[in-house]
């Protein structure tokens, strides 16, 4: 807390404590007798810098670092120190210039104040000055919802309805403001989170189940968007909501049986309806055959039957226009010819009922018995 | 030769004094100036500061939007059924010099635990004054503003202001999803059932139209047949009456010779002739009477 000065400060420390070094080099080279004095006044100043410091900073490792250098120590000459500014040049240009990829943007800050945004190529920054931070802006960053993220519930939502949807989606995002993005969201990962599961849960609760497992899914997912959006621009905080994956809303698990069986349901019933209009073609097919065949025995019988009458009507005439050339003859022979055919075919009795004076066929009675006799002859 | 030789450890004295009079506040923090203890200098903006080394602490607090996430919390609202309700806030410290007062040496941790005995009390106050349908279905954001509002008057206190409140999960508690998982269960079952029902009803009331159909189709066409045979022995029967109708003693004769052919067909039929009739009349005699 107190004093602990984050960013440029710590390295200044311990850039002091590199001149501090140097200087430490320099001076045994130069007067022997007098190195105590300098001692003791370095040993004062690292005992003074601890009070200042707290004692927190490392001040005096590198203190002691300069007292090692002494006994040894490389002698002073233009040539060192040549080489020690041009290594401490070398550092310090490795610590300013930085560079700036095409997907980065860089955050410059002036002694903490935001000054400029950098832009791709090489940049510079004069260190402890200007400090820098560099932000991957174009790179999508994901965070995912209801995948189990908290516990197996994390995706239940309650619907408008009061039914219960399991929900999964997935918002994509980047940064379109890298100062705003570092300057104002304390941690945006969770604060993205946050903010989608709470827009989420508020338009689901707007709606209805059977919208939401269906037809509204592409407008809820538009909403949401927005509503993500909307909520981050009023924290300020340079982040674009770049899309809405809307991954998965099922019926939760516990029901999702009850579910299938309403499809399955519904095949059923498509199943019954197609199966009776099977049946129906079939049977209606079956009835105008039946209805045709009736048609056409109706029309054979008129056919038949008009013929037939034609044919014995034209045979009679055709008999009755001889018959009317030759009436007695005509009768006669076509009498004589149909007794013919008739007594030939049957069994005759002829019996004279002169010879008995009236009494007739009577004795000769039953005729039953007579065939039977008759048969029994032949 | 003494001056140079001081020279060195003078300006490096320098430097860490220097060094210590000054602190650099980002963009990402606000400072305070303590000297023993005492606030004497609020440093909002960022930039370059200065403060006497030694007597005087810097204290520097987190400017950006901070986070609180509350627990789970069981409420009751209006009509007596619970809810399980979790709430965020995002808030800021707008006024360093307050919150140093209020939360003294605690820090962060000190004031995200009144600000979270806070935001339950308000959630709960807001949430119990309304009916549980209010909060599970009808748009939130009333609701939400009301809860920052609350919030954000008793936080203004801490120096924090709350930016946002809002609510993430308002659920039915855990007992209460048995059921209902139950009703959803018992409306799907509705549903299939009435799906099975309807396609039987559709089948049957097909089937049966299908059925009249045939019986109207058959007897539609027994109709025409019926029709048929009548022209067809109307025809007949004017067919006939147009040729016997021409002479009809005679066709008495033919005709009935005709039947006496047909009628005394095959060896079943015995008949007993008297030598009078006129077919014997040369049976006897050569010459008949």
């Amino acid at each position: 807390m107190a004093g602990n000065n984050g960013g440029p400060w710590g390295g200044g420390g311990n850039n002091g404590g590199d001149d501090n070094r140097g200087g430490g080099g320099k001076r045994p080279g130069q007067d022997g007798p007098q190195i105590p004095e300098l001692e003791e006044i370095v040993k004062k100043g690292q005992e003074q810098l601890r009070v200042l410091m707290g004692g927190g900073r490392g001040r005096g490792g590198n203190g002691s670092g300069g007292q090692g250098g002494q006994p040894g120590g490389p002698a002073l000459t233009k040539g060192t120190i040549g080489l020690g500014l041009l290594a401490a040049a070398v550092v310090w240009s490795f610590a300013s210039f930085y560079t700036v990829k095409p997907e980065e943007q860089s955050v410059e800050l002036f002694l903490g104040k935001y000054s400029q945004t950098g832009n791709p190529g090489l940049n510079f920054a004069p260190w402890p000055v200007v400090s820098k931070e560099v932000v991957i802006v174009t790179r999508e960053r994901t965070v995912d919802i209801g995948v189990g993220n908290r516990g197996g519930d994390a995706g239940l939502m309650l619907t408008g309805d009061e039914n219960i949807v399991d929900i999964d989606f997935q918002v994509v995002w980047n940064i379109n403001d890298p100062a705003k993005f570092l300057f104002t969201l304390e941690n945006p990962d969770l604060t993205i989170q946050a903010v989608s599961e709470s827009a989420m849960r508020e338009i689901i609760a707007q709606s209805n189940l059977a919208p939401i497992l269906n037809r509204d899914r592409g407008a809820i997912a538009s909403k949401l968007q927005e509503l993500i959006q909307f909520t981050l621009d009023s924290y300020d905080s340079g982040i674009n909501i770049v899309r809405v994956n809307f991954d998965r809303a099922d019926p939760p698990k516990e029901v999702i049986a009850a579910f299938l069986d309403v499809q399955a349901a519904e095949q059923e019933r498509d199943q019954l309806e197609k199966e009776a209009d099977a049946y129906a073609n079939k049977k209606q097919a079956e009835a105008r055959g039946q209805s045709a065949q009736i048609l056409q025995v109706a029309e054979g019988y008129r056919a038949r039957v008009v013929n037939e009458a034609e044919g014995e009507a034209s045979r009679f005439t055709a008999v009755l226009s001889e018959y009317q050339k030759a009436p007695d003859v005509t009768r006669q022979r076509l009498y004589l010819e149909t007794m013919e055919e008739v007594l030939g075919n049957v069994d005759k009795i002829i019996l004279d009922s002169n010879t008995q004076g009236g009494q007739g066929v009577v004795p000769y009675l039953p005729l039953n018995e007579l065939r039977r006799n008759s048969g029994g002859n032949n | 030769m003494r001056k140079s030789t001081l020279i060195l450890p003078i300006a490096f004295v320098a430097v860490i004094v220097a060094l210590s009079s000054v602190f650099v506040v980002t963009e990402k923090e606000k400072a305070l100036v303590l000297q023993f203890g005492k606030v004497v200098a609020v440093k909002e903006d960022p930039g370059l500061a200065f403060k006497i080394p030694l007597i005087q602490e810097v204290v520097k607090y987190d400017d950006r939007i901070l986070s609180l996430d509350t627990p789970e919390l069981q409420i009751t609202p209006l009509d007596d059924r619970r809810l399980v309700v979790d709430a965020f806030a995002r808030y800021r410290i707008t006024d360093v010099n307050k919150f140093r007062q209020a939360v003294g040496a605690g820090g962060i941790r000190t004031a995200q635990s009144r600000l979270d005995s806070i935001l339950r009390a308000q959630t709960r106050e807001v949430l119990g004054s309304v009916n549980s349908n209010d909060i599970l279905s009808v748009d939130r954001a009333a609701l939400m503003k009301k809860i920052r509002d609350g919030a954000a008057a008793k936080a203004r206190s801490l120096g924090v202001t709350i930016i946002d409140v809002r609510l993430k999960r308002t659920d039915l508690p855990p007992e209460n999803l048995k059921a209902t998982f139950g009703r959803m269960r018992a409306e799907r079952q509705r549903e299939a059932t009435d799906e099975r029902a309807r396609g039987a009803e559709a089948a049957q009331r097909v089937r049966a139209q299908a059925d009249r159909t045939v019986v109207e189709l058959v007897s539609d066409a027994k109709r025409q047949a019926e029709i048929i045979r009548g022209e067809a022995d109307a025809k007949r029967n004017a067919i006939f009456a147009k040729a016997y109708g021409e002479d009809q003693e005679f066709f008495q004769f033919y005709r009935s010779l005709s039947a006496y052919r047909n009628s005394l067909k095959g060896n079943n039929s015995t008949m007993v002739l008297s030598p009078d009739s006129e077919f014997f009349n040369y049976l006897k005699t050569a010459t008949p009477e």
